[in-house]
């Protein structure tokens, strides 16, 4: 059966994470993207790894395979007056445009919808930018760690009060680029809809910084409200919530009901220290965690992982392992759901990648090709679909614009 | 302005707490009429927490719940009542959409199951935000937001190098889960307008935060190796890190810091760096001269710039390094984003009068739609606030049927 986007036709102008995600998400359930790399050196993506036996090579970057299984690839130079114009040409035949150029290199090729929409009037195109096109912001640089500063997520993140020389701490990897992604990748299905039911294409502008801003749960609103700021130095509201270590490992303690703190202390052997009066209930274990920290420190060191979670969630508290990659893989519950796929790439190698977000009862999700090589598909996007003959391809070629 | 995307789509949101809020938040700000059914018996746990205005508590003032339910309409039931499941189906037959993160097998045992909720409406679309998924040895497992984030194994790569793991985000996976799980709705919807079928979505939040691990899950596959925590540095690039600044604030008895965030990605944005720092030379010398040697003369070069940031506020040294084309960010409190001219420019803010808690200032929809226009529409709702309302004019029950129902406790 085919994916519910099949014949949705999608033009990918990105780099790195947020459009290439969003073009992922849309691919993986059966849209047919057609990807524009930088003749040369392509997306910066081929060059950030993880690499087989950490040997960079830009066909076997981990971050870019992921990334890109699924598409076409093709090479072209946006910036070059030609290279413009076979851009036009492709999104002259597509439903959907998502890029993540900057307001500024926007500016420095000409990209804009105005421009593209007189080609294409029923064209959807998205820009995935960090600050928005518009705003005193647009121009400004950014990078995965400022954009989460900026964000206001950062700053809640990090060591407690008794370590305020520690800063305010990003999350592993390449978050903002993901969460800009996956909110493109959801206000661009947005705009189909409206395209399929108007036939009318729009702009449709996702601000990374305010894709992030939107996500600090209660932290933000402690402003407006109460002007109190949340801060990594200040105290939790409820306890325990901590990552703490095991005998092997390291598990998260998560007792959030009052009726799971109850069910802990007896899964402990309710020592006598549990019934003090100071750690009565949930506000007042927050307000004497450290007290209540050496406690639980000394008892949980002498579990295993693996052991207290089970007991644990046998007896319906919510506790977590803090799993490592090796403990995913290895994972009997991913197995059973199948969520690793493997991947057979011909120059990579064939290597387990993430499988699916969620699972669709009824449309599949599948990979129906591995990530493409630089310009793998030149041929068959400019040549059998664009027309082009094989002599001005390799003219194009020669002169850099593909 | 045109129509909005989800002009004429309801959606019967069975969802609490935070992933699916989150979630159903988006379909509001694109045009859907979203019904939240909650119930007073056991109301949604983000109506009872902080903050709240005048630090007051009451059910219809807390800011957590107000941001995440706006544009929403609710209805209260108690399903322990006759005629209360009645009204929950009668929403599912007069709705698009049916959503809820309850732990497995909880809408199932209410009679809301998806097998049940088709044979009231064949081409229903329905999705369950669980911690774990429908399937699997762990599926009867309890999950919370903020434990999802270590079992994702986003922790145990986050965190201080020689430190133990850490929280990101606080319950990162849900607002994550929920976003994943409003595209998957439209990519459903999408394909029932072309072929008349609904199904059913099982969203493990696991799952779809592991999606977000790439480089450390291929590290793994690839090379059999973990990525080590390394606080808030870069494999590949420096300077990439939060600096300390000179200014700070006292509010509520905590001292708040202020701490800039710098990155420069390659030589010309180290140049322009140094240059804005007052010491072009810095550049030229070899221990900086290439990416390769900042990388390995990471610590000294940490310590040169915090001295420079040192000497300023974290705003100044954000404005002088913008100025000079490099990527800087102040590290955000709060109050910083609230009060950030650039998010009050593109109109992103949401001021909308309350009848309990007045106006407030909430996030708005992160994206922009340049036909369609959509965004936040209504205050998040007081509870059971449109329950007369979804009763008689969605569901077509009369006055005396209502005041029935409401004298035996089913709209409680």
């Amino acid at each position: 059966m085919a994916g519910a986007l099949a014949g949705l036709k999608v033009v990918e102008l990105g780099g790195m994470v947020s459009a290439p995600y969003a073009a992922k998400l849309l691919a993986d359930v059966g849209a047919e993207v057609i990807k524009i790399e930088r003749p040369g050196a392509g997306d910066p993506a081929r060059r950030r790894g993880p690499f087989p036996g950490n040997a960079p090579h830009p066909e076997k970057s981990g971050l870019y395979l992921y990334l890109n299984a699924n598409k076409l690839g093709t090479t072209l130079d946006v910036s070059r007056p030609e290279g413009f114009a076979l851009l036009e040409r492709l999104v002259s035949d597509a439903d959907v445009l998502l890029h993540n150029l900057t307001p500024p290199e926007m500016d420095r090729i000409g990209l804009s919808f105005e421009r593209l929409s007189r080609v294409n009037p029923r064209l959807v195109m998205t820009s995935i930018t960090p600050w928005g096109t518009t705003g005193p912001k647009r121009n400004w640089r950014a990078a995965d760690l400022t954009l989460w500063s900026a964000s206001g997520i950062c700053y809640v993140n990090g060591a407690g009060a008794q370590y305020p020389e520690m800063p305010p701490l990003k999350a592993f990897g390449q978050q903002s680029g993901f969460q800009g992604g996956a909110h493109g990748a959801l206000a661009t299905m947005g705009a189909v809809l409206a395209q399929a039911r108007d036939g009318e294409g729009q702009h449709v502008d996702v601000s990374i910084y305010e894709s992030l801003t939107s996500q600090m749960e209660l932290f933000f609103e402690f402003w407006p409200y109460m002007k109190m700021v949340a801060s990594r130095l200040g105290q939790r509201p409820i306890q325990p919530l901590e990552v703490m270590e095991c005998a092997d490992g390291y598990i998260y303690v998560c007792c959030v009901e009052e009726h799971q703190w109850r069910n802990f202390v007896e899964l402990m052997g309710n020592p006598e220290w549990a019934g003090e009066e100071i750690f009565s209930d949930r506000l007042k274990r927050a307000a004497n965690w450290d007290a209540l920290k050496v406690f639980l420190e000394d008892w949980i060191k002498q579990q295993t992982v693996l052991d207290l979670y089970k007991k644990a969630q046998a007896r319906r508290v919510p506790f977590a392992p803090v799993s490592t990659m090796g403990d995913l893989l290895n994972s009997e519950h991913l197995k059973h759901r199948g969520f690793f796929v493997e991947i057979a790439h011909p120059v990579a190698g064939t290597y387990k990648y993430p499988g699916a977000p969620l699972k669709y009862g009824r449309t599949p999700w599948e990979i129906r090709r591995p990530a493409p090589t630089l310009g793998q598909h030149n041929h068959e996007v400019f040549g059998a679909r664009l027309g082009l003959g094989a002599n001005r391809i390799d003219e194009l070629h020669r002169a850099g614009v593909i | 302005m045109a129509k909005l995307p989800l002009e004429g789509v309801r959606v019967a949101d069975f969802t609490w707490v935070w992933a699916g809020p989150y979630c159903t938040l988006q379909l509001a700000h694109l045009g859907a009429d979203v019904i939240r059914i909650e119930t007073r018996t056991r109301p949604c746990v983000t109506r009872l927490l902080p903050p709240w205005p005048d630090a007051k508590p009451g059910i219809n003032r807390s800011g957590y719940f107000n941001q995440y339910n706006q544009g929403k309409r609710s209805l209260t039931l108690n399903y322990a009542k006759p005629g209360a499941l009645e009204i929950a189906k009668r929403l599912v037959a007069a709705s698009d959409i049916v959503t809820n993160n309850f732990a497995a097998g909880v809408m199932d045992k209410l009679g809301l199951g998806y097998e049940e909720l088709r044979k009231i409406k064949p081409d229903i679309i329905m999705i369950s935000l669980s911690g774990y998924g429908d399937t699997g040895p762990y599926h009867k497992y309890v999950a919370y937001g903020p434990a999802q984030v270590p079992l994702s194994g986003l922790s145990s790569l986050t965190g201080y190098k020689g430190w133990p793991p850490m929280q990101a985000g606080f319950s990162y996976a849900d607002p994550n889960a929920g976003v994943h799980g409003a595209f998957a709705l439209l990519v459903a919807l999408y394909h029932r307008r072309r072929t008349g079928e609904g199904q059913y979505i099982d969203m493990s939040q696991w799952e779809c935060a592991m999606g977000l691990l790439p480089e450390a899950i291929m590290d793994y596959t690839m090379n059999g190796h973990q990525p080590p925590r390394d606080g808030n540095r870069d494999a590949l690039i420096a300077p990439h890190g939060v600096f300390p600044s000179k200014d700070r604030f006292e509010n509520s008895g905590t001292m708040i810091d202020m701490w800039v965030s710098i990155v420069a990605a390659d030589d010309d944005d180290f140049e322009r760096l140094a240059r804005a720092m007052g010491n072009p030379d810095l550049a030229r010398e070899p221990r900086f001269a290439t990416a390769a040697a900042r990388k390995q003369n990471e610590d000294e070069l940490e310590t040169i710039i915090s001295a420079w940031t040192s000497e300023r506020s974290a705003a100044e040294a954000e404005r002088i390094l913008q100025a000079a084309g490099v990527a800087a960010a102040v590290c955000a409190p709060n109050k910083v984003v609230a009060e950030d001219d650039h998010l009050k420019e593109r109109n992103y803010w949401v001021y909308l009068e309350h009848p309990e808690v007045g106006v407030q200032q909430h996030c708005g929809m992160p994206w922009r739609m340049s036909r369609t226009g959509g965004g936040v529409r209504a205050p998040a709702p007081l509870i059971g606030q449109h329950t007369d309302e979804v009763l008689t004019k969605v569901l077509g029950y009369g006055a005396d049927e209502v005041a029935r129902l409401r004298e035996a406790g089913a709209l409680e």
